[in-house]
């Protein structure tokens, strides 16, 4: 047999109580205010991909914006706008031709920007370059970059911890 | 005279919370939206200055007495050549030999197809002790030049070690400004 259900618990009050939650709106306001301090507003300086993958390196300073030549495995980037393949490196010409091209467009464009609203042409190039790349395409992009007016030029990479 | 206050009011103090409901509610949006547009992947940059180039216009025009000055100053001319044999330094007097082999590179690639980097450091620490205050123009300047195949990371790699050096007392740049050649 059940037991009877007891009288006198039936008629206790039920508790109330309410949540206190002001130990986690403070941990909720700390870890604001550091994502807002982390916050980046220059947007995504890269898009890693199979194709782009950037070395390791235990040095450098924290990246501007700036113009992008990107090399992956395959193609060539100017502010990621393919405009030159493989097909394009010359095994015995430094110049690579399309680039230079590209690339003299935005210097003249820059260069218009300066004479007419004076935004200084800063001649910095920030090249991405697959990790696997090898260095005779990496040094005629640079010796291209170096003939197109963009001679002060930044290497990419990721930071490792050491 | 000022009225009385009126004895009438007896009502307890009115108890009320704040309501952080809303406040809970923009944080609850805005933390998944600061994270997910967080940086997690530190970049550095490492930078290169080539002078322009002799067609770009800007400084081509050097006299005949600055290019006579030049010659004269003392220049190193470290240069770090990488092959697929391991890594070669030399300048234009000499070329630094490898201890088992006169003939090969400087620090020879390992069994296993690893190039030395600790080795090269160590025999870059020497030579940067033995030049300095020595009055050369380019102390802190080395020439990186690699057969065509050699990859990215590797030189990348070197350039890391290329940086800076350790003493017992302090930290100091070891040549830390980088030039790239190619073999022709």
């Amino acid at each position: 047999m059940a037991f009877q259900p007891s009288k006198s618990k039936k008629n206790l009050s039920k508790e109330s109580g309410t949540l206190n939650m002001n130990s986690m709106m403070d941990m909720m306001t700390i870890i604001l205010l550091f994502l807002l301090k982390s916050f980046s507003t220059e947007g995504a300086l890269v898009t890693p991909s199979e194709q782009l993958r950037l070395p390791e390196s235990i040095q450098g300073e924290k990246p501007k914006k700036e113009l992008s030549v990107s090399i992956a495995k395959e193609v060539i980037m100017v502010n990621d706008i393919v405009v030159a393949t493989k097909a394009d490196i010359k095994e015995d010409n430094l110049m690579i031709e399309p680039l230079r091209q590209r690339l003299a467009e935005y210097a003249r464009k820059e260069v218009e920007l300066q004479n007419t609203v004076g935004k200084e042409f800063t001649h910095i190039v920030n090249i991405q370059g697959d990790e696997q790349i090898h260095f005779d395409v990496l040094f005629k992009v640079m010796f291209t970059c170096s003939k197109s007016d963009f001679y002060k030029m930044r290497l990419l990479t990721i930071k490792s911890g050491a | 005279m000022a009225y009385k206050p009126s004895l009438r009011r007896k009502s307890d103090e009115l108890e009320m919370e704040l309501d952080i409901r809303p406040v809970m509610n923009l944080m609850v949006v805005l933390i998944p939206l600061l994270i997910a547009s967080a940086e997690w992947v530190r970049l550095g940059s490492i930078e290169i200055n080539v002078p322009p180039s002799k067609d770009a216009g800007i400084g081509s025009d050097e006299s005949q007495a600055q290019a006579e000055e030049r010659e004269k100053e003392k220049r190193l001319g470290l240069s770090i050549a990488i092959t697929d044999l391991g890594i070669t330094i030399a300048s234009p007097g000499a070329i630094l030999s490898g201890a088992e082999n006169p003939e090969g590179p400087t620090v020879p690639i390992s069994a296993d197809g690893e190039y030395d980097y600790k080795l090269m450091k160590e025999k870059l620490i020497e030579i940067k002790k033995a030049i300095q205050g020595k009055g050369f123009r380019d102390e802190n300047r080395a020439l990186i030049t690699a057969s065509a195949d050699i990859a990215y990371q590797v030189i990348i790699r070197v350039m890391d070690e290329l940086q800076i050096y350790e003493t017992d007392e302090a930290i100091l740049p070891l040549f830390p400004e980088v030039n790239f050649s190619k073999i022709i």
